[in-house]
C-alpha cells in the first residue's frame, strides 16, 4: 500500500525510540508523521487534526500506557473509528495489549521489527479500515445506527476478506438496538463455524439481555476457562454478578486486574470494595488510581472521594483529609472541584465527630451549589454532605433538581437512590424518585395536551421554563422546540421562534445526540424553517 | 503441577534475550558497513536462540500456572506471510513450500499468534535442518473441526523414541524443547465447549509434525 498520502502520529516517551521509529516509518513510506512525547501532547494533536494512523508505544511513562490512552481518546471521542491505532510493545507488554478489552487496538507489533514488517502491518490495518469505512461512517457522534446496519448487510452481501469483522460490528449494532433474537442468531451462526471469544461474549450478553442470567453467567465462565486473557469476558461477568453478589463481582474484577492493569478497573474494584465494606482493599485500589496516573488524564474527582471515604471508614481521619487536599492539587480549580472537596470534607468531619468543622465545610459546599451549574455527580455529593450534616430538606431539594434534570438517565437516578440509601432512607428515596419521574411525565403530557387544545402559548411557557431550568433534560428541550415550531406552523412566519427552537434543539443535541426523538424534531425544524425563512 | 516460580530464572532468561537483541543490532550494523559480507546466517542463529529462550520462558511460566493464552482472531494469510518473513529464505538447495491457498480459503481463526508463531518457526527451522530437498507447511480443516498446521520434510524422520513420546532424544539430535513447547501450546488452545488442540508426530517417511487447533 502506498502510504505517501497518509498522515500518522507517533507517540513514544523515549527520544531515541521516537527518532528510530520515525526513520522506520519513513522507510515504510509514511513520511507525514507528527510526534508526541506524552499523553498531553498526543491529546493536543488529536484535538487539532485527524490522522489516518496512530502508532503508540505501550509504555508512555508517567504511569500511562498505550491501551489506556486508546480507551481514553475513544471514550472522549477524540479518535474517530476511521483512524487506525497500532500499539508497539516489547514481549512483556504483549499479553496486556492482546487482551481484547472493550477498546482494542487495530493491531499490535512486537519489538524488534523491520521497516518492511511495519509497512506490511500498516498496509493491512489501513486496508481493513478502508473496507469497514462504509460502516464506521455512521458510527460517530450523531451517526445513524440504522444506516450502519444497512452498510453491514451490503458488505456481507458483497463478500470479501473482512466478513468476520463486519459480522462482529453487526452483532454489536443489533445488541445496542435491542434486536436480541437477531443478534443471538448471528453469534450462534458464527460459533457454529469457529470458536472465537468475541462471539462467545456477545452471545452471553444477549442471554443476559433476554433475562437468562444464569445461562449467561455459565457461558462467560466457560469462555474464561478457554480465553483467560479476554478482558471483555471479565467485565461482562462482573457486571452480571454485581446485581446479586457484590463480593463475587469484586473477586472477578481482581482477576481481571491480574491480567492487565487499568485505572478504570482499579476504580471499579475500589467502588465494589466500598460497597462490600472492604475498606482496606478499597483504599489500596483508589490509592493506586490516584498515584499511578501522574498524567492526571485517567483519574478523576471520584477517585479521591473514594480514597477519602475508604480512609475515614477505617478511622484514618488525617489520611482522608489528605486525600481531599490532594484532590485540590491534582485538578483544575473549578466549582465542581471546590464543591466536591467541601462536601467530602464535611462527611469526613461528621464521621470523625468534628461538628463545627463539618458545618463550616457544608456551608462552603452549599455556597458553590447555590451558584448553580454543577454536574450531577458533584451535586449529589453535596446532597450526601447535607444528609450527613443534618440538612435533610436541602439534600432533597438538590436531589429533586438532579433527578428532574436527568430523568431519562438510569445511572444518575441509581446514584441518587444511592445517596438516599447511604442516609438510611432507602424506601423514602424510592418513593421520592418515583414521584419525581411521574411529575416529569405529567409536565410533558400536560404541555402536549395544552398544545393540542390550541393553548400553544401556555405550552411554550411551561416547556421553555422547564428547559431553561433543566439544562440536561433532552426530552424537555425537544418538546420545547416542537411547541415553538407548532406555533410558527399555525401562526405563520416567525424568525425569532424558529431561532429559539433551533437553540433548544442544539441544547438537546449537546445532551444526547442519540436521543430517539431528535432526528424527527430536526426534520420538523428544517421543514418549518424552509416554509418560514428568516426575513 | 504448579510450582512457585523463582523470579531469578525468568529475569536471567529475559536478560539473555535482551543481550541477543543487542547482538542482533550489532550484526545488522556490521552488515550495513561491510558490504559483500553475509551476516544472514549469524542473524538467523540469533533469531533461533531468541526463539528458544522465549519458548523456555513460556514453559517455565506454564509450570508456575502463570501462562495465559491471548486468543484473538487472526487472518491466516497474514499470519503465514508474517511467519515466512520472520523465517527468512530457506538454506541453499532446500525448497520451502507454504500453502497459502488454504489460508485464503479459511480466512480468520482465533488463536494466540505469538505463541503459535514461535512453535511453527521452531518446527520449520528443525525441518529445514533435517530436510534433503523439500519442506512444506500445509494448512487444512480436518472433518472433526478446527484447523491443522502440518510441517513435513523429506529427511530421515523423527527418531523412534521421539515418536514413542520420549522428551529428550538420546542421540543428541536436539533438546526436545521445541516439541515440548509445541505440545503445550497446542493443548492450551481450548474452546469453551471443551475441545482442545494437540500435537501429532509421524514419519511418512520424512518427519511430519501436526499442530491441531480447536
Amino acid at each position: 500500500m502506498d502510504l505517501h498520502d497518509k498522515t500518522g502520529l507517533l507517540i513514544d516517551d523515549m527520544p531515541e525510540m521516537r527518532s528510530s521509529m520515525r526513520i522506520q516509518l519513513a522507510d515504510a513510506g509514511l513520511e507525514k508523521c507528527d510526534t508526541a512525547r506524552n499523553v498531553k501532547e498526543a491529546i493536543d494533536r488529536l484535538r487539532d487534526k485527524r490522522y489516518d494512523l496512530i502508532v503508540c508505544d505501550y509504555n508512555l511513562g508517567q504511569g500511562a500506557d498505550g491501551q489506556q490512552f486508546l480507551e481514553l481518546v475513544r471514550r472522549k471521542q477524540l479518535l474517530p473509528l476511521s483512524t487506525a491505532f497500532l500499539i508497539v510493545t516489547g514481549e512483556t507488554g504483549y499479553e496486556q495489549v492482546s487482551t481484547a478489552a472493550e477498546y482494542a487496538p487495530d493491531d499490535y507489533l512486537l519489538k524488534p521489527f523491520t521497516a518492511e514488517l511495519l509497512g506490511a502491518r500498516i498496509g493491512r490495518i489501513l486496508d481493513k479500515k478502508a473496507a469497514l469505512a462504509p460502516i464506521h461512517r455512521h458510527l460517530g457522534p450523531g451517526g445513524d445506527r440504522s444506516k450502519a446496519l444497512a452498510a453491514c448487510d451490503e458488505l456481507l452481501a458483497q463478500g470479501g476478506r473482512h466478513l468476520l469483522d463486519v459480522l462482529r460490528l453487526k452483532g454489536e449494532l443489533l445488541t445496542a438496538a435491542d434486536r436480541n433474537q437477531e443478534a443471538l442468531a448471528l453469534y450462534e451462526g458464527v460459533l457454529q463455524q469457529r470458536a472465537t471469544p468475541w462471539a462467545e461474549v456477545g452471545k452471553a450478553r444477549i442471554l443476559a439481555a433476554l433475562g437468562k442470567e444464569d445461562e449467561a453467567r455459565d457461558h462467560l465462565q466457560q469462555a474464561l476457562a478457554a480465553y483467560p486473557n479476554y478482558l471483555a469476558a471479565y467485565d461482562s461477568l462482573a457486571q452480571l454478578v454485581e446485581k446479586t453478589d457484590k463480593a463475587a463481582a469484586q473477586q472477578i474484577v481482581e482477576q481481571a486486574l491480574r491480567v492487565a492493569p487499568s485505572t478504570q478497573r482499579q476504580r471499579r474494584l475500589g467502588n465494589l470494595a466500598l460497597e462490600n465494606k472492604d475498606y482496606a482493599r478499597a483504599e489500596t485500589a483508589f490509592r493506586r488510581t490516584v498515584e499511578k496516573d501522574r498524567t492526571g488524564f485517567f483519574k478523576g474527582h471520584d477517585d479521591y472521594v473514594g480514597l477519602a471515604k475508604s480512609c475515614v471508614e477505617q478511622g484514618k481521619t488525617m489520611e482522608a483529609l489528605a486525600a481531599v487536599k490532594d484532590m485540590g492539587a491534582s485538578f483544575a480549580n473549578t466549582p465542581e472541584l471546590k464543591a466536591r472537596q467541601a462536601a467530602v470534607e464535611c462527611q469526613v468531619h461528621v464521621r470523625a465527630g468534628n461538628e463545627s468543622a463539618a458545618k463550616a465545610a457544608l456551608d462552603r459546599a452549599l455556597a458553590v451549589q447555590k451558584a448553580g451549574g454543577l454536574d450531577a455527580a458533584t451535586a449529589l455529593e453535596v446532597a450526601r454532605a447535607c444528609f450527613a450534616g443534618g440538612k435533610q430538606e436541602e439534600a432533597k431539594q438538590i436531589i429533586q433538581t438532579v433527578a428532574e434534570d436527568h430523568d431519562e438517565n438510569p445511572a444518575v437516578l441509581a446514584q441518587a437512590q444511592g445517596v438516599f440509601a447511604a442516609a438510611g432512607l432507602d424506601d423514602e428515596g424510592t418513593l421520592f424518585l418515583e414521584a419525581t419521574k411521574k411529575r416529569m411525565i405529567r409536565l410533558n403530557n400536560d404541555a402536549v395536551a395544552l398544545a393540542k387544545s390550541g393553548q400553544l402559548d401556555e405550552a411554550i411557557a411551561m416547556l421553555t421554563e422547564a428547559a431553561d431550568r433543566l439544562p440536561n433534560n433532552c426530552q424537555i428541550a425537544i418538546n420545547a422546540a416542537q411547541a415553538l415550531l407548532m406555533h410558527v406552523l399555525r401562526n405563520g412566519a416567525d424568525a425569532a421562534r424558529v431561532a429559539r427552537a433551533r437553540g433548544y434543539l442544539d441544547q438537546a443535541r449537546a445532551i444526547n445526540p442519540e436521543h430517539p426523538k431528535l432526528a424527527e424534531a430536526d426534520a420538523f425544524h428544517a421543514k418549518v424553517a424552509k416554509a418560514a425563512p428568516a426575513t | 503441577m504448579e510450582a512457585p516460580l523463582d523470579p531469578l530464572v525468568a529475569a536471567a532468561i529475559h536478560d539473555a534475550k535482551n543481550a541477543l537483541m543487542a547482538l542482533d543490532t550489532r550484526l545488522a550494523q556490521a552488515a550495513h558497513r561491510a558490504t559483500g559480507a553475509d551476516f544472514s546466517a549469524a542473524r538467523a542463529d540469533v533469531a533461533r536462540i531468541a526463539g528458544q529462550l522465549a519458548e523456555l520462558l513460556t514453559l517455565y511460566r506454564a509450570q508456575g500456572g502463570q501462562l495465559r493464552l491471548a486468543i484473538d482472531d487472526h487472518d491466516l494469510s497474514d499470519f503465514l506471510a508474517d511467519l515466512a518473513a520472520e523465517l527468512g529464505p530457506p538454506p541453499a538447495g532446500i525448497e520451502l513450500a507454504i500453502d497459502r491457498a488454504a489460508a485464503e480459503r479459511i480466512g480468520p481463526w482465533a488463536f494466540d499468534a505469538y505463541l503459535l508463531k514461535l512453535a511453527l518457526l521452531d518446527a520449520l527451522r528443525n525441518a529445514l535442518r533435517h530436510a534433503r530437498a523439500r519442506v512444506t507447511l500445509a494448512l487444512d480443516q480436518p472433518p472433526e473441526g478446527g484447523i491443522r498446521f502440518t510441517v513435513s520434510d523429506d529427511g530421515p524422520g523423527f527418531p523412534a523414541e521421539t515418536l514413542a513420546g520420549a522428551l529428550v532424544p538420546s542421540d543428541g539430535s536436539g533438546t526436545g524443547l521445541g516439541l515440548a513447547f509445541a505440545r503445550l501450546i497446542a493443548a492450551r488452545h481450548r474452546t469453551p465447549s471443551g475441545r482442545a488442540g494437540r500435537l501429532e508426530l509421524a514419519n511418512r517417511p520424512g518427519a511430519v509434525l501436526e499442530i491441531w487447533l480447536p
